[in-house]
């Protein structure tokens, strides 16, 4: 019998108390049954509250980092654990609660198929139930990766995201905010990885939208990505 | 000795240890070919640029794009001091850039294996 392939899901949270705990058992529950093995392992960027507990109730494997990093931080941890683990592919998700299990398993199905070596899910193929500020600000900051790194998807600041075994070795990044979404394509496209898109819905609640970036956050991703881009021609 | 040679004496030390760092930097495995080849021209244009500094200065009197007065011993230490700054600043650059990056997968392994432990008990 082939052996059949393991797979990690990894969960960045910060403060996420309410919400990680249902994003858990509800992906365990939608991966019960499918042709692979999985892990979900919750990344706990250092939370004030009860996040790592309610994450480990709910059957995830908690990674407590020591210090808040940001979101690329604790992303880079979860897959780093991913690689040394030896699992075959692993993706990423919202511990706020707006991506949707089945698109996560649609994802790694997809990724199984073998065309691309990162698989992004893009809430902007459709983008029904997107405010309009959230809409021109995430459609800005694709323009943004598009002008600085030549890379064009429709979402660049996607957290649903899946990476091949190549890309789980390869892909590395420096910056630790918001930012890591777009710096993670540019070092995909250096490193001559596949890039794909397939559409996924968000699930826009009062607290998942309390919960992400504001559009002024925006200003400081474009500020690090500049510098990032600037800077490395100059540093090692 | 004029002043414009004294410019080119002063600074190439500074481009000759810039472009080494950045030769031994790619010879290491620790820069790219892209990133070596930017660092390379930056130094060569700042070299051009001494090298010519009275042509340059000519052309744009004669063409009456500056009225400044030619070199003097003044602008001669303040460019040398730009450069000078232009150097360290790079150096300290990939110097805290490499220390982040040690410092972050440091971050990252203990948060891994501290959580394998308290696992393990």
């Amino acid at each position: 019998m082939a052996k059949q392939p393991k797979v990690a899901i990894i969960i960045p949270a910060y403060n996420e108390e309410p919400s990680v705990g249902p994003v858990v058992t509800e992906l365990r529950k939608g991966l019960q049954g499918k042709p692979f093995d999985f892990e979900i392992v919750v990344v706990d960027d250092s939370s004030k509250d009860d996040t790592a507990n309610q994450a480990e109730e709910a059957g995830a494997y908690v990674i407590k980092h020591i210090l808040n990093t940001g979101s690329g931080g604790a992303t880079a941890t979860g897959l780093s654990y991913a690689q040394q683990k030896g699992f075959d592919l692993a993706a990423t998700m919202d511990a706020d609660g707006q991506h949707h299990s089945n698109d996560m398993i649609n994802g790694i199905e997809i990724m199984l198929s073998g065309d691309s070596d990162l698989l992004i899910g893009s809430r902007l193929i459709d983008a029904k139930g997107m405010s309009t500020v959230k809409l021109l600000g995430n459609r800005g900051l694709s323009l943004i990766t598009f002008l600085i790194f030549g890379i064009r998807v429709t979402d660049s600041q996607s957290g649903m995201r899946v990476f091949s075994k190549q890309a789980l070795d390869s892909l590395k990044w420096k910056t630790s905010g918001y930012e890591f979404c777009s710096e993670m394509l540019w070092r995909a496209k250096q490193q001559g990885l596949r890039i794909k898109e397939y559409s996924i819905r968000a699930i826009y609640t009062d607290y998942s939208k309390s919960k992400g970036q504001n559009n002024w956050n925006g200003v400081n991703i474009i500020k690090y990505l500049l510098q990032r881009r600037i800077m490395e021609l100059f540093g090692e | 000795m004029s002043r414009y040679l004294l410019l080119v004496i002063l600074n190439v030390p500074l481009i000759i240890a810039g472009t080494v760092n950045a030769v031994v930097s790619y010879k290491l495995g620790h820069s790219s070919r892209r990133r070596f080849i930017t660092r390379i021209i930056v130094w060569i244009i700042i070299f051009l640029s001494l090298l010519f500094t009275k042509s340059i200065y000519d052309f744009l009197f004669s063409n009456k794009l500056t009225q400044t007065e030619p070199l003097s011993l003044f602008d001669v230490a303040q460019i040398t001091g730009i450069i000078f700054t232009f150097y360290i600043a790079n150096q300290a650059y990939i110097r805290a850039d490499l220390l982040e990056r040690r410092i972050q997968d440091l971050h990252q392994e203990l948060s891994i294996r501290l959580s394998e432990d308290e696992k393990k008990k």
